[in-house]
């Protein structure tokens, strides 16, 4: 069951979710008994690689590495300002010269992070890419999900906002699924793509989506940077339709509904500022649940492996898929 | 001298293929006919069960010279072409310098003359450097035999623009060649919007990008009087769009289909393969049927590959940052007989009618036949041999295609241009 690599949530296999939630139980135990460190990968070296800022994942990941002895590195990339896929390649040249263990990557294109994977040695956890898979977070959710709700299967998850452009709505519905927990999309129209996967029903009604009764509702964070053309009117017509308003939040409260937010939250635009003192608010608890998951990804990746020697750059290039034989 | 015996000579007009001997001297076809006796210093060949068929012409290859020899090379890229029984192509303006002038089109006309062992025509820009702003050297262009005007690489975007350029060169006898795509709508990425790009990650380019500008320049054509030439489609509706304004019959407008949208749809890309990434996008298994019907039916009048190299450097790129394109001009034909002809979805004179007579015609040239008394313009293909596209195998200096190290059924064997023999396998 040896992996070198955590790259995506859709090619995990259900076995190795519940391994992964199932140490990650164990870390959290350990580490709320005082443990400060324990040796599991002592000697590793752990290289993160964050071209998009992060200050939550970055920080939540370097915890992790260190919990478990290895030591932490971090590649300046903020200082080169080409990100480009070109300077990438030449970054990962680097990166395999230097021999580290684990490489931690984020990048805004998708994709990216299984390029790097298929070309170094080292294990790769993708620490989101694009609008494509952001891993870790999804298995820190059900995670979360699972402290509240042990036996998943049947409950129902909305997930509200930028659907279109976000990595989590991807992974975490990926994930919840193949735990056997419902998924639903509500947002905007222009944000909630008519092509998302026919099992994943999509609202544009808040009411409609609340008639839908979910156990937990879980907000995105709306990405105005990713915008290039407006995707809604401004931020307070869209805190109207698809926020946690106060008026909703005490519906909610009624319904005794979880809260989720993969944060950073910005408020007044997803969640009003009650939502913070809300007793079922999860936000905190999936901050804190990130490291014993990301202890869990670290300690279960084996790096090294078969890797075919770089001769040039045509090598790393792989076959393209099978073609079928009419 | 050469003689082939028993070859199955394939027409643009004949359904059926005819087996028969067919005698070339000094690159002229002088004899066709059953047992033919053979001349005293002949060379013979048993062509019993392989087709014969005129030399194929592919009206849209990116040569990339001047500017980006590292991809291709007006040499590299005619072999490749030669590899694929193709005898003749049409280079696109989009290189750097772009060819928007006499002194550009002089130069690269001149190396297509000492550096290629086909006849390489080549386009003009509508714009200077392709920016949609100022109008090109367009008369300076003709006047050294450029009659196919095209941006492609990009729409010309402002369509008062267009609309000038083709009042003003269709005046020459010259036509325009689009390559559609809203540029606002579509995006920098080639990918289609749906279900694969949603999995993906990646902002989709939707079909309607390229719907639209494919209905306005033939608008645009019909209100200037134009030829409009609609390249490589690759969507339902923008078939139908096409096939709608032929049935008026009151404006010139041809299209050309390229052999990788009749063959893969977007789930090919799958794990994020760049030797799927091109533009126009691959699309849905619907918008294949649909253009292949369109094939059939002529709304395409012509096959062409939009033959694109890159460097391996740049397609092992990501995704995103890796290049729009893959070559096509080593597999174009075998292709067309593995996925077509072969399982009989149509025939050789389909093959012979779209992707050796149409584009000649399109491109005002003489078109190529097996009868006697015509210049020796002819392809020898084995339709039970396997070709292997291997690195090595290819003749483009480029290897990014989807084929890279499939086989496939079919082989070229032999690419016969009047005296010379410039292919034998
Ligand atoms: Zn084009």
């Amino acid at each position: 069951m040896a992996r070198k690599d955590l790259l995506d949530i859709a090619s995990l296999h259900r076995e190795e979710i519940e391994f992964l939630l199932d140490q990650s139980t164990s870390f959290k135990k350990l580490f709320t008994h005082s443990v400060k460190k324990i040796p599991a990968l002592e000697g590793k070296s752990v290289l993160m690689l964050f071209y998009e800022a992060s200050t939550r994942t970055h920080s939540s990941f370097e915890v992790a590495a260190k919990r478990l002895s290895a030591e932490v590195t971090n590649f300046d990339v903020a200082h080169s300002s080409i990100t480009k896929g070109e300077s990438v390649r030449e970054t990962i040249e680097t990166l395999q010269a230097m021999r580290t263990d684990y490489i931690v990557v984020r990048h805004s294109h998708s994709g990216l992070p299984g390029m790097i994977a298929r070309q170094t040695t080292a294990s790769v956890i993708n620490a989101g890419d694009g609008a494509h898979e952001h891993p870790t977070q999804a298995l820190l959710d059900a995670f979360t999900i699972k402290e509240k709700f042990p036996d998943p299967r049947g409950k129902k998850v909305l997930i509200i906002g930028d659907i279109l452009h976000s990595r989590v709505a991807r992974s975490t519905s990926t994930l919840l699924q193949k735990l056997g927990v419902e998924v639903a999309y509500l947002g905007p129209g222009s944000l909630v793509p008519k092509y998302v996967p026919a099992t994943i029903p999509r609202f544009t009604n808040y009411e409609a989506a609340m008639a839908w009764a979910p156990d937990v509702v879980y907000l995105l964070r709306v990405q105005l940077e990713r915008q290039d053309v407006q995707f809604f009117p401004n931020v307070r017509e869209y805190h109207r339709v698809y926020g946690i308003t106060t008026a909703r939040l005490a519906e909610i409260r009624d319904r005794g509904l979880y809260i989720m937010h993969p944060g950073p939250v910005n408020r007044g635009v997803e969640l009003c500022d009650a939502v913070m003192d809300y007793e079922r608010s999860l936000i905190t608890n999936q901050v804190e649940n990130g490291i014993s998951i990301r202890m869990a990804v670290l300690d279960w990746l084996t790096p090294g492996g078969e890797f075919p020697r770089q001769e040039s750059y045509a090598a790393p290039q792989r076959a393209s898929s099978t073609v079928i034989m009419p | 001298m050469l003689l082939l015996q028993n070859a199955r000579i394939a027409a643009e007009n004949s359904p059926e293929l005819v087996e028969s001997d067919v005698l070339i001297v000094e690159g002229i076809i002088q004899q066709i006919g059953t047992s033919l006796a053979i001349p005293e210093g002949a060379r013979v060949i048993d062509a019993r069960g392989r087709v014969l068929m005129p030399g194929m012409f592919d009206a849209h290859v990116h040569f990339r010279a001047p500017g980006f020899e590292n991809k291709e090379t007006i040499t590299t890229g005619s072999e490749a072409a030669i590899n694929g029984g193709i005898t003749g192509v049409v280079m696109m303006p989009n290189t750097r310098p772009a060819l928007d002038s006499a002194t550009a089109i002089a130069t690269v006309l001149d190396n297509a003359r000492h550096r290629a062992r086909i006849p390489v025509y080549t386009s003009g820009c509508v714009t200077k450097n392709r920016e949609g702003k100022e109008l090109a050297e367009i008369e300076g262009m003709h006047r050294l035999g450029v009659i196919m005007l095209t941006d492609d690489g990009d729409t010309t975007a402002d369509p008062a623009v267009l609309l000038r350029a083709m009042q003003y060169a269709t005046e020459f006898g010259m036509f325009f060649a689009s390559h559609c795509e809203v540029p606002e709508l579509a995006g920098p990425r080639a990918l289609n919007e749906g279900v694969m790009s949603y999995r993906l990650g990646i902002k989709g380019s939707p079909a309607c990008a390229e719907e639209i500008i494919i209905d306005r320049d033939i608008r645009l054509a019909r209100a200037a009087g134009a030829h409009v030439h609609i390249q490589h489609v690759s969507s339902k509706l923008g078939m139908e769009t096409i096939r709608w304004w032929k049935s008026r019959g009151d404006v010139k407008v041809t299209a050309e289909v390229a052999p990788h949208h009749l063959m893969f749809t977007d789930e090919h890309i799958g794990d994020y393969d760049t030797n799927y990434k091109m533009n126009p996008p691959l699309r849905t298994q619907a918008d294949c049927d649909a253009l292949l019907e369109g094939l059939k039916e002529g709304v395409f009048d012509l096959i062409a590959t939009d033959h694109a190299p890159h460097t391996p450097f740049e397609k092992a790129q990501d995704f995103i940052s890796a290049p729009n394109g893959i070559t096509g001009l080593d597999t174009a034909l075998v292709s067309l007989h593995h996925f077509f002809v072969e399982p009989g979805k149509f025939g050789w004179d389909l093959v012979v009618k779209r992707y050796s007579a149409e584009p000649r015609r399109l491109m005002g040239l003489p078109v190529p036949t097996i009868e006697v008394g015509q210049q020796a313009e002819c392809v020898l293909f084995d339709t039970e041999a396997e070709t292997t596209f291997t690195k090595e195998f290819m003749k483009s200096k480029s290897q990014n295609t989807p084929f890279i190290n499939q086989t496939l059924k079919g082989r070229v064997d032999l690419v016969i241009l009047g005296t010379e023999i410039l292919l034998e396998r």
